[in-house]
């Protein structure tokens, strides 16, 4: 496998004002196939948000090496998108002017953008809201405003950081096979942070586990379920072996008493 | 017509309230109380006095003298004020420099050197102006300080990762984060503007709604006086209530103003 996104003992260190350092990522190692839908999980505060915004380039690691498709990552990037845990929509925008902001940044027009941001607003099932503003919307909402807005830009790498995890058990559902079928369409090469270890072993090509913090890849698991994935594969025996395995790795980097 | 009433039950009941007050105080001095209009005045002849101002045309001309250091003075408050804020807001060690000086200056009543303003900038408009600024430059400051270091970080990155500039992320972030604090700051801002003018004119005037609350208020005419006090308070409702409509038109995302 030639490696399109790569990561070389990325070492960062935080040093918030007034506070004690905190290394968030110490000789983080990964490597993405082009195309592959990789799968990142790992303890609540391991650095997974911490890497992929490195991987966005809002934040320069303190050492090491960062690329994508043999490029050093030096800065934002229009190949990328990321999807914000925290959302991150502009309160001032509607639906509409928040899925359309990328585009806008683009220089496309507003006659090109109207259309394309109309269709991933419906595909994530807010059709209707367009003119409404991210306090009028549940929390659900909101992440899918943000999931339309990353996508609307067409990125060819697509950072996801617990995008469904606002979303009701339902719209997860349907999300997920919207995402898998637009990854698949377009061929994107997609990294996923999620707590769910049911989505991870159903999305995914492979899945990173993460030690607790300061995160480094500690093991990565082949998930060889075939494709396309259907609903019916999660009762499979061959599922939960891998969510079994999956959890193994886990729970040693799981402490009841949070991140020391 | 409940839709009606339903509809317009602020103004209605607010103008109420009002329309009784001027009822009841008029009521008052004409069966209650004996009017001594040395010291007092009842509504009819206020609005009549009122009325014979408008007609003379000093109504007029008193408000278009008060009205240029207004203009001159918040001007200035405000394109200070938004750039000290700024410097504040943006430079943290210019915002721990000035923050404990300002905030004392702002929390103490600067109308007392008023007449020190005066003495020095003289009794024309720039004196005023300067009264008027020296009032109204803190809520533009603090408020422009508040706004600053509220911009939300993750927002600068959203726009920052979706390949936005420098320019991008002060006018699709920066601005609109700020702007409803400067406006708020407005709201503030003009009650001590009234304050600076009618303060400013009572020391050292020949002309405007200060003077001539005063000079009344000296002849013992205080119909007339009365009638210039509720100019004022007509301005100063029209400038908050207008800034607070434009507020909710220019800011529908705002919650629960
Ligand atoms: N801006 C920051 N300043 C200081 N410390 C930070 C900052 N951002 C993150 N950290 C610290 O870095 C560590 C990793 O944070 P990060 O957000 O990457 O965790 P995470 O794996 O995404 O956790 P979660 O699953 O809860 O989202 C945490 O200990 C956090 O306290
Ligand atoms: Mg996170």
């Amino acid at each position: 496998m030639v490696a399109y996104i790569e990561a070389k003992n990325v070492n960062l260190i935080f040093t918030p004002p007034n506070r004690m350092p905190v290394t968030a990522l110490k000789d983080f190692n990964i490597s993405v196939g082009e195309g592959e839908f990789v799968s990142i999980v790992g303890p609540s505060g391991c650095g997974k948000s911490t890497f992929l915004n490195v991987l966005l380039g809002l934040i320069p690691p303190h050492s090491g090496e960062m690329a994508i498709n043999g490029k050093r990552v030096s800065g934002p990037g229009q190949d990328r998108a990321m999807v914000f845990q925290e959302f991150g929509l502009l309160p001032w925008r509607t639906v509409l002017n928040n899925v359309e902001l990328g585009l806008e940044l683009k220089g496309v027009a507003t006659s090109e953008r109207r259309p394309v941001s109309q269709k991933f607003i419906e595909m994530v099932g807010l059709a209707g809201f367009e003119g409404h503003y991210p306090h009028e919307l549940s929390g659900g909402m909101k992440q899918r405003v943000g999931l339309a807005r990353a996508l609307a830009t067409d990125p060819d790498v697509l950072l996801m950081d617990e995008p469904f995890a606002a979303l009701d058990a339902q719209t997860r559902d349907i999300m997920q096979a919207e995402l898998l079928r637009i990854w698949q369409e377009a061929k994107k090469t997609v990294l996923f942070v999620t707590h769910q270890i049911e989505e991870a072993v159903y999305l995914s090509d492979r899945v990173i586990v993460m030690t607790k913090r300061p995160g480094r890849a500690k093991k990565i698991i082949d998930i060889p379920l075939p494709r396309p994935r259907d609903y019916e594969m999660r009762v499979t025996q061959e599922f939960n072996d891998l969510k079994l395995q999956l959890w193994n790795e886990l729970k040693d980097e799981l402490t009841v008493h949070g991140n020391g | 017509m409940n839709d009606f009433v339903y509809k317009w039950r602020n103004p209605i009941f607010g103008s109420v309230s009002v329309v009784l007050f001027f009822l009841g105080w008029e009521a008052l001095l004409t069966w209650a109380i004996p009017l001594n209009p040395f010291i007092m005045s009842k509504p009819s002849l206020i609005f009549e006095g009122l009325w014979l101002e408008m007609q003379s045309g000093q109504l007029w001309s008193d408000l278009l003298i008060s009205g240029q250091p207004f203009i001159f003075g918040f001007g200035a408050a405000i394109v200070v004020g938004i750039f000290v804020g700024t410097m504040m807001g943006w430079r943290a060690r210019v915002g721990y420099a000035l923050d404990p000086l300002l905030t004392a200056l702002y929390a103490s009543p600067l109308v007392a050197i008023a007449p020190l303003v005066i003495i020095f900038f003289g009794v024309g408009v720039s004196g005023k102006a300067i009264l008027i600024f020296v009032l109204c430059v803190f809520p533009f400051v603090f408020n422009t300080y508040a706004g600053v270091k509220s911009v939300d970080r993750l927002l600068v990155n959203v726009v920052r990762s979706l390949g936005g500039n420098e320019r991008d992320i002060y006018l699709k972030v920066i601005v609109p984060s700020v702007l409803p604090f400067i406006i708020a700051g407005a709201r503030y801002a003009i009650g001590r503007a009234l304050v600076g003018i009618l303060v400013g004119e009572f020391f050292a005037a020949t002309a405007g709604i200060g003077y001539r609350i005063a000079w009344f208020s000296d002849m013992f005419e205080l119909s007339r006086m009365f009638g210039y006090i509720l100019v004022m308070m007509v301005v100063a409702v029209l400038f908050t209530e207008g800034i607070r409509w434009a507020e909710r038109a220019a800011f529908p995302w705002r919650v629960g103003m």
